[in-house]
Parts: structure tokens; sequence; C-alpha cells
């Protein structure tokens, strides 16, 4: 437990180290769930039970679902592709490794909220995992505010891995790995990397959106004027469904990825499943979710289009499972621990997929919404396909990450149960359909209590067989017998290599242990060997200490938001503040002292974008979810303006002049940074400095404007608090400020490159970084002239 | 679904009719598609030495074609089913029909009837009558539903939704009406009786 072994765990950006993190962070916060679980399971296992109270019950299923999906489910497959992605691809990291760091700090700063809200008077959040409004707004505390802060850090930390994985996946792949060679989990990361790219910036802009309602007396679903429940609704089940895809995929993916090892043959209709999957499934993902909202109302002829819409994304997931199937046909299967997850895998997803058929029905759904038929439904998919799924993968490559092998009796008999348990549990709430989810007891009546017992036995025995898993990753990394280089002599990059010029992971020694965990825990941190081409690079070169910095920040400020306006709230929000601008602050100097370095890339195959630099890929991507993120509030807007019967009329609140005026002064900073971009293009050093500097003027004009114009709103009483403003006031200060902040962060990295332009950085034919910022100031003026028209015309 | 009833009310019909068809196909999808995948897997493991040439190619545009028309024709009958069921969700237009109201509140009901009166926690209505509910609530998201009837509809503040639904025979059914969205502690214990009385016994009761 030296220092150094301390920094390298605090500061690493290494994938594998940031991996290890997200997988053991992962498993703590599945454990947490679990604990949740089976208290629940405790209380509902005979009628009329008094273990837990409703209160209680209600807490424990909310955040037994908010941490399954999100730190658990979700994070233990970013864990593996941490590890495994770039070695699928032949890349020496992640693109961006800081940032990768600061994604796992800002996912355990959010969890650390989340169970931090538990020992809160009041308790935690209580409205279950969709948080329907105005349900969830209505239960005061601090508690709550802490949890749904926490979804929005984690979802920010999902935002920023996806940009990550993106941009890797598309730009670091080694020289052959071409695209019809790209293995299937990272085909399958890629898919998930897209969904979650467009469906948590609206996940989001919900969690912003109920979290100002609670902090700062937003009235956004408190407003008995414009429906909120639909509002909430709306946006998070447009995020909803596909985060349904999103938690499957990676466990899809591995399924896919390890089949042959296990058969001997090559997977079956490779094409066709990329093809259902990426073409299919995730497009339409952003068009059924509706199907959540059958009894809301909306037209019969809506239903039914969902419902169509619905079924038709069984298609690709058929064509995906006999694939699988197909799979074995004329190969060698071999039952190792793996394979036997796998298949079981996909036999409980085929249990679980028809019962999703049968919810996609509107007529069926009058039965079976917010009944137990609905939890058994996502449990065979989540747990049973996915997790499943998972764990197949935790002992495919747990030899990969610890050089040993783990033990396969053991691992048969955890599969068995875990196998026969899950059954247990969950088949029985296929039978209970007149049951409603979300009790916290219930009546001696008809067989529920039969079945319910049942569940609770069956949950015992699913979680006790968890306990073999964690004795065989114990044994594993203490005790497992030496692995071979490629104990499943498995074609893929990360086990050996095929692709020329990469020289296999087991070129560095005969006996492995191959580099992974095992070797390093004790004693000072060595190199990590790479298994890229060209000379190894050690990976210790780049510690930072500023993710967990920001991360630290983040929460301070978080936590001091949750219990503003007390004092220690203020303080709170002042010291995280600083501590994150300091943290950025540092980030910045690192770079331009040089301190981080990460070495570059070679040239790998690209395609289909070989010609964009990795950190402009980067910002496209980034600028994409930034589109979702203000379409979510925009949307929202608009929602809310279409439902109120009455609202100011235009320019009566706010000033069209000013505005107009305001709006020139930002279209022609768009101008003038395009003409600081044109002169460094030709290499004008001064040219850039001259007019990056109107720019800065000009977007500090606006900013300015914009804070007059608030203290005069503030000062007319436009103000929350006034019942006829507060849903105009809502809107507008919380919509036109995060323009706003987007307009600020825009100036203080202005700043930034001025300095550095200023220090003679950029050239004709390097200025990347100003490249990048012009796409941004342009996203930031285009936003505007939507929000002007929206909030000052109409 | 439920059998207790003299005459099965239609909108229960409906719904076993369109049930039994999906169980049946999907329980016969989910046995013919598992036993596949059992089968190949004992058909092909490995056995030591030997066995079946192992194939090499990976495409099966073939075995995916079929797939998906199978799938299609399949779905599409399943979604007719459910099209020609609409009417267990379609408002009919019935002027015979009863409007009752229905206010959902933390943590109950109350059922507003055309004379003006009304009741709380239970849901009387007429035999042999088309019954028309208008549902909304007083403060958060409830849903409203009888099992036994297959009948459900969200109750949300701001907002009136509609379900339908006839029972032929009077009758009374303790807690059969339930809450189905979680709206508080009192979730648990948000049930109200079903009671069906015969059309003299109702018009005896408006009239009171
Ligand atoms: C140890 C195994 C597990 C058991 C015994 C278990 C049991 C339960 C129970 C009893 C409920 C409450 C149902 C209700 O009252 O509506 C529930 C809800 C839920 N579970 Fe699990 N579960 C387990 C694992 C998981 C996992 C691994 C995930 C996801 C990755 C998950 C996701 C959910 C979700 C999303 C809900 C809904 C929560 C809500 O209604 O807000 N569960 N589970
Ligand atoms: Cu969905
Ligand atoms: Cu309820």
């Amino acid at each position: 437990m030296t220092d150094t072994w301390l920094k390298r765990w605090l500061y690493t950006t290494n994938h594998k180290d940031v991996g290890i993190l997200y997988f053991f962070t992962s498993l703590y916060f599945g454990f947490v769930g679990a604990i949740l679980a089976l208290l629940m399971r405790a209380q509902l296992a005979a009628p009329g039970s008094n273990l837990l109270s409703a209160a209680y019950y209600n807490q424990a299923l909310t955040m037994h679902g908010l941490i399954m999906i999100f730190w658990f489910l979700s994070p233990v497959a970013l864990g593996l592709a941490n590890y495994f992605v770039p070695l699928q691809i032949g890349a020496k990291d992640l693109a961006f490794p800081r940032i990768n760091a600061m994604s796992y700090w800002i996912y355990l700063a959010g969890g650390i909220l989340a169970v931090l809200s538990f020992f809160v008077p009041g308790g935690t959040a209580n409205a279950g995992w969709t948080t329907y409004q105005p349900l969830a707004t209505l239960a005061l505390g601090t508690g709550p505010t802490l949890a749904y802060l926490g979804m929005v850090l984690l979802a920010a930390s999902v935002t920023l891995g996806s940009v990550n994985f993106m941009v890797s996946i598309i730009w670091l792949r080694a020289t052959g790995m071409t695209l019809s060679r790209l293995p299937m989990f990272t085909w399958f990361m890629l898919f998930t990397i897209i969904a979650m790219l467009f469906a948590f910036p609206t996940l989001i802009a919900a969690f912003v959106l109920a979290s100002t309602d609670r902090i700062l007396g937003t009235v956004f679903f408190t407003s008995t004027s414009i429906q909120p429940s639909i509002l909430w609704d709306n946006l998070f089940w447009f995020f909803g469904h596909p985060e349904v895809y999103i938690v499957l995929l990676p466990g899809f993916g591995i399924i896919a990825n390890i089949l042959p090892a296990f058969t001997g043959r090559p997977l079956a209709a490779k094409n066709a499943i990329l093809i259902s999957t990426g073409l299919v499934v995730i497009p339409l993902s952003f068009g059924v979710w509706m199907h959540h909202m059958f009894l809301t109302g909306i037209p019969v002829s809506l239903q039914g289009a969902f419902s169509i819409a619905t079924i038709a994304i069984s298609i690709p997931f058929d064509v995906i499972t006999l694939s699988f199937i197909e799979s074995l046909v004329r190969g060698r299967v071999k039952f190792a621990t793996p394979m036997l997850f796998a298949l079981g895998g996909v036999i409980l997803f085929i249990i679980g997929g028809i019962t999703g058929v049968f919810l996609s029905s509107p007529v069926l759904d009058r039965a079976f919404r917010g009944s137990y038929f609905v939890v058994a439904h996502f449990h065979y998919v989540m747990v049973g396909a996915a997790i499943f799924g998972i764990i197949a993968g935790i002992y495919y490559w747990l030899p990969r990450m610890t050089g040993r092998m783990y033990n396969e009796k053991l691992g048969k008999w955890h599969f068995a149960i875990s196998f026969i348990g899950f059954n247990v549990l969950y088949f029985p709430m296929n039978l209970l359909s007149d049951m409603p989810r979300r009790i916290f007891t219930y009546p001696n009546q008809g067989d529920w209590a039969t079945l319910n017992a049942m569940a609770s036995v069956g949950a015992f025995i699913f979680s006790g067989a968890q306990i073999l898993l964690a004795a065989n990753l114990l044994y594993t990394w203490f005790r497992g017998p030496i692995a071979p280089a490629n104990p499943w002599g498995s074609p893929d990059l990360e086990w050996t290599s095929h692709v020329e010029g990469i020289a296999p992971i087991a070129e560095s020694g005969a006996a492995p242990p191959t580099g992974g965990w095992i070797g390093q825990l004790s004693g000072p941190p060595q190199g990590h060997e790479t298994q890229s081409r060209g000379g190894a690079v050690g990976h210790y070169g780049h510690l930072s200490s500023r993710p967990i910095q920001i991360s630290i920040g983040a929460l301070v400020f978080l936590i001091g938001a949750a219990f503003y306006p007390s004092i220690s709230g203020v303080a709170g929000l002042v010291v995280g503040a600083g501590a994150v601008v300091y943290a950025f602050w540092g980030w910045a100097k690192d770079d331009i002292e040089g301190k981080f370095v990460v070495p570059p890339e070679d040239v790998g195959d690209r395609w289909p974008f070989a010609s964009v630099p990795k950190l402009k890929l980067g910002i496209w991507v980034f600028l994409s979810s930034e589109v979702v993120l203000f379409g979510s509030f925009l949307g929202a807007y608009i929602f809310i303006r279409a439902a109120s019967a009455q609202w100011p009329a235009a320019g009566s609140i706010h000033e069209i002049p000013l505005g107009t005026f305001n709006t020139l002064v930002l279209v022609t900073s768009g101008l003038t940074m395009f003409l600081a971009l044109q002169s460094i293009r030709k290499g004008d050093r001064r040219g850039l400095l001259t007019w990056m500097g109107v720019t800065f003027v000009l977007g500090a004009v606006f900013m300015g404007v914009k804070v007059s114009e608030w203290f005069n709103l503030g000062g007319s009483g436009f103000v929350l608090a006034d019942p006829a403003m507060s849903l105009a006031s809502s809107a507008y200060y919380i919509i036109v400020g995060l323009h706003g902040a987007h307009v600020t962060a825009g100036l203080l990295v202005m700043a930034y490159l001025m300095k550095k332009t200023s220090m003679g950085t950029y050239t004709k034919d390097s200025h990347e970084a100003i490249e990048n910022f012009g796409l941004y100031w342009a996203f930031v003026d285009i936003v505007w002239c939507f929000v002007f028209p929206l909030f000052y015309l109409l | 679904m439920y059998s207790g009833f003299l005459a099965t009310p239609p909108t229960t019909a409906t719904y076993d009719y369109l049930f039994y068809w999906y169980l049946f196909f999907g329980t016969a999808a989910s046995v013919v598609v598992i036993s596949l995948l059992v089968f190949f897997m004992v058909k092909y493991r490995s056995r030591g030495d030997g066995g079946p040439e192992i194939v090499h190619k990976t495409e099966g545009w073939k075995v995916v074609l079929v797939t998906v028309l199978i799938s299609i024709s399949i779905l599409s009958a399943a979604e007719y089913q459910t099209f020609a069921s609409f009417g267990n969700i379609e408002i009919p237009n019935d002027p015979n029909a009863v409007h009752i109201g229905v206010q959902a509140f933390q943590w109950g009901w109350t059922f507003t009837y055309p004379d003006g009166k009304t009741l709380l926690n239970n849901l009387t209505v007429p035999a042999d009558r088309t019954v028309i509910l208008n549902i909304s609530s007083k403060d958060v998201f409830h849903s409203f539903g009888i099992s036994m009837l297959a009948v459900k509809e969200d109750a949300i503040p701001g907002k009136v939704n509609q379900l339908w639904f006839l029972v032929p025979d009077p009758g009374v059914y303790k807690n059969a009406i339930r809450c189905f969205e979680l709206c508080g502690v009192g979730h648990a214990f948000m049930v109200a009786d079903l009671t069906v009385v015969s059309q003299s016994a109702w018009d005896t009761w408006m009239g009171s």
C-alpha cells in the first residue's frame, strides 16, 4: 500500500486501470442493489408482512432500480469495454485518456450522491426509477434531490464516455483492423455508445428540470396547468426505451463475441446481426417510446402505430437470436462456463423477448401495465440476457485480466444455481399479471401468496449463487493456475493477433501473467505492456490528478446545490465551483507546460473518417449530443407553450429590440470567429489574435446584456414566485441560462486559446484547437438562433 | 382471466381470446426456438476427437431470410389480432351508456354518479349496460385498473381519460379495482370495490 500504489489508482488514466476501477465499483453497486432487492423480496415473501414500511419499501424499490441500471449494469459493461475495446482494436489507449478517467470519477461521484441520499433525514428518492411526476417532485426533502443530482452526474459521465469510445473505435483502430474485422464486442459497444450519445442528453434534461424544481423553485413538474405527468413521460421514455437496448447490447456483444471460441466455427450471419442491430434496432429504438404511454390517453390510432413500430423492432432480435443458434450448427460445442452463461442468456432472452411482444399490444397492455408481468419481462431481459452475457464475458476475459484461470467446476455450479434460481425467482411473476407492482404488501388473494413465496425463495437462491462468482474471482486472482496466453484459441486481437504487424500478447514472456492487474498490485507500477504495433509505450507517463479533482469539485458543488439555500449549501456551491475551476485550470496548465502528453497514435484504419483529426471528431460527436440536449430542453419548452392556456404576450416581458441587438452581436461574433480562423489558416497569428479578441469582446457584450436583462426582469416581477409568471420565467431562466452557460464556457476557452496564441502555439499547419473552438462557437450561435425567436418573438 | 362471472363481460372475452392467441403462438415460438438451441447444442457438442466437419463460412442469409419471413407472418397476424380487438380500448358510441366520473387521490377513489352523488372507493354500476368512466386525478399520477375486466387507464392530473366496460350480471367484487401506478406510501392500499346492480336497483338508487 505504498504511496505510488495509491497514486496509481487515484491518478491513472490508463484504460485498463480505469476499466478495473469501473469493474469493481460497479460490482460494489450491484451488491448494494441486490441487498435492496433482497429486502424487498423478504418483505414480499408473505402477505401482510411488516418487515419494511411502505416508506422504506418505496425507497428500496426506487434505489434498487436506479442503482442496478445506472450504477451497476451499464458501468460493468463500460468497465469491460474500457479494458477490452482498446485491446480489441489494437489501440494504445482510448482517444482521450484523461476524459476517460474523468468519466469514471464522475460516475463514482454520482454514485456517492445516490448512496448519501439514504442517510439524510427523510430518506432518499421514493417515486420509482421512472420518477413519475408530479409524485417525485412533491416528495420534498434533500434525499431525493441528492439522488437526482447523482443521476445528472451519471448521465454526464456516460455522455463523456460515449464521445470517448466513439472516437476511439472510429479513429484508433490499428492498421489492418478494418471494420469488417472489428470484433463483435467492439461493434456492439459502438452501437451501445451511439444509443447512449443520443439518449442520455434527454435524461440529463429531464433530471435537470426535476432538480431545478426542487432547488430553485421552478415549476416544470408542479404546475397544474400543463399536465406535467405527460411532459415527464415523454422526456423520460424518449430516453427510456433506447436505454433498454443500451443495457442489453453489451451483453449481446459478448455473446456474439465469444460463441465462436466455444463452437470452433465462425458466428453465423455476422453481417445480418450487425445490420439488424446497427441499422434497425438503434434507429427504431428512438421511435417507440410511446408504447410506455398506451394508457395515458393518447389516441387509439397512435397506440396502433406505436404498437406496430414496437413489434417491428422485435424482428431484428429474432434474426440475432436465430443466428446465435445457427452458430452452433456444425461446430464443436464446448461447455465451458462462459459458454453456459452465453447460451443461458440466449434462452432467458427468448422468454423475456416473447413477453415483450405481449406488451406491445395496447389491448393486452390494459392487463399488464403496472403489474408483475412487466417486472418479469424486464428482469428476463436485463438480468437474464444482459447480465448472463456480462457474466459470460467476465469468465471469458478473467484469464486475460489476471493471467490466471478461474475454477471451472465452481463456474459451472455458479451457472446452474443462477439459472435455476433465476427462473424460480422471476417465472412466477409472469403469472402475476393481476398483482400491481410497486406495492409493499398484498392481501392473501388468489395465488398471490404462493407465487410470491416462490419468487422470494428464488431471490435468495439467485443472489446466493453470486457468492460463487465472488469466490471464483478471488480464487482466480490469488490461486488460479497460470493461464495459457490464449486459453480459448480466440482469433481476436486481445488474445492474439491475426492482423499483420501486431505483436501477439504472449510475446512479452513465456509464462504469463500477461500483464493484468495481478502482477502490479504489489510493488511500484510498471509500464503496462501494450499490444499495439510499434514499440511498447509505457502508459505510466500519463498520470493526472485533474480528473479526480474535477469530480470531487462536482461532488461538493452538487451536495451544496442539494442543501441550497442554507449557508452550508452556499458554501458547498462556492467551494465546489472553485475546485472545478481550479482543476480545469490545472488541466490546461498541464497541457501548456507539457506535463501531460499522450503519445501520438500511429496511422491506422480510420475509414470512413480518415481525414478528420481526432479532436475534431470528438467535438463533432460531442456537439451532436449537445443538439439532443438543447433539443430536449426546447422540446420541453414547446410542450409547455402548447399546453398552456395563457402566456405573456410577445414583447410584454422581453424587450424585442434589445434581444435583436444582442442576437446581432452574437451572430457577428460568429463571423469574426470565422475571420479568426481564416487568419490562422493563412498562418497569420496576429490576425488570429485580433479577430479572436473581437469575438471575445462581442461574446462578453452579449453576456453583459443578458445579465442586465436578467436584473431588469427580476426587478419587474418576472419571477418564479408570481403564479402568472412562474412557468414562463422557469422556462426562460433555465433554458436561456443554459445557453448563457455555454457562451460563458466559450469565453473561458477563448481566453485560454488567446493565451496560447500569444505564446506562439498555433501555426498554419497546426491549429486544430482553433478549428474545434470555431465549431463550438458556431454551435452556440446556432442554438441562440432557435432560442431567440422561441422566447422573444413568439 | 377470471371465471367468477355468470356471463363473461365483453372486454374480458376479447382480452381472453387475444391473450390466449398470443400465449399459444408465444409458447409455441419459444418452445421451438429453445428446443432448437438445445438440440443443436447437444448434437454438435464436442466429443473429444473427430466429429462432423466444422463449417468455416459465416454467412447464413438463408436462415436470416426464413427467420424474417416467419417472424413477419406471425407478428403481423398478432398485430392483426390486436387491431381486431381495439374495441376494448375504443370508447363505444352508445347513447344508453352510463357515464361515471372517477377521481383518484392519495389514496383512494371518488366516484361521481350521473345524479351528482359521490361514493368513496365503491364503483356501483348497472348490469348489462355500457359504463364509461371519465378518469382523472386530484394530485399525482395513478392508474385505474380492473384486472378481471382487462381494463386500465391512467389517472393523470389535469387530464381526463376514458375507459369502458360492461358486466352482464349483478354481483359484488371486493377489491376488484386497484391502482397500478406508484403514487406514494398508500399505493398498496388504493383499492375499491365494484358493485354491479340490476337495472331496476340502479334506477331506484339514481332516483333516491
Ligand atoms: C438479486 C436479484 C434481483 C432481485 C431479487 C430483484 C427484485 C426486484 C423487485 C422485488 C423489484 C420490485 C418490483 C416492484 O415492486 O415493482 C424489482 C424492481 C426492479 N428491478 Fe430488480 N431484482 C434483481 C436484480 C435486478 C437487476 C440486476 C436489475 C437491472 C440491472 C434490476 C432492475 C430492476 C428495475 C429497473 C426495477 C424497477 C424499479 C422500479 O419499479 O422503480 N433488478 N426488482
Ligand atoms: Cu420501451
Ligand atoms: Cu397508486
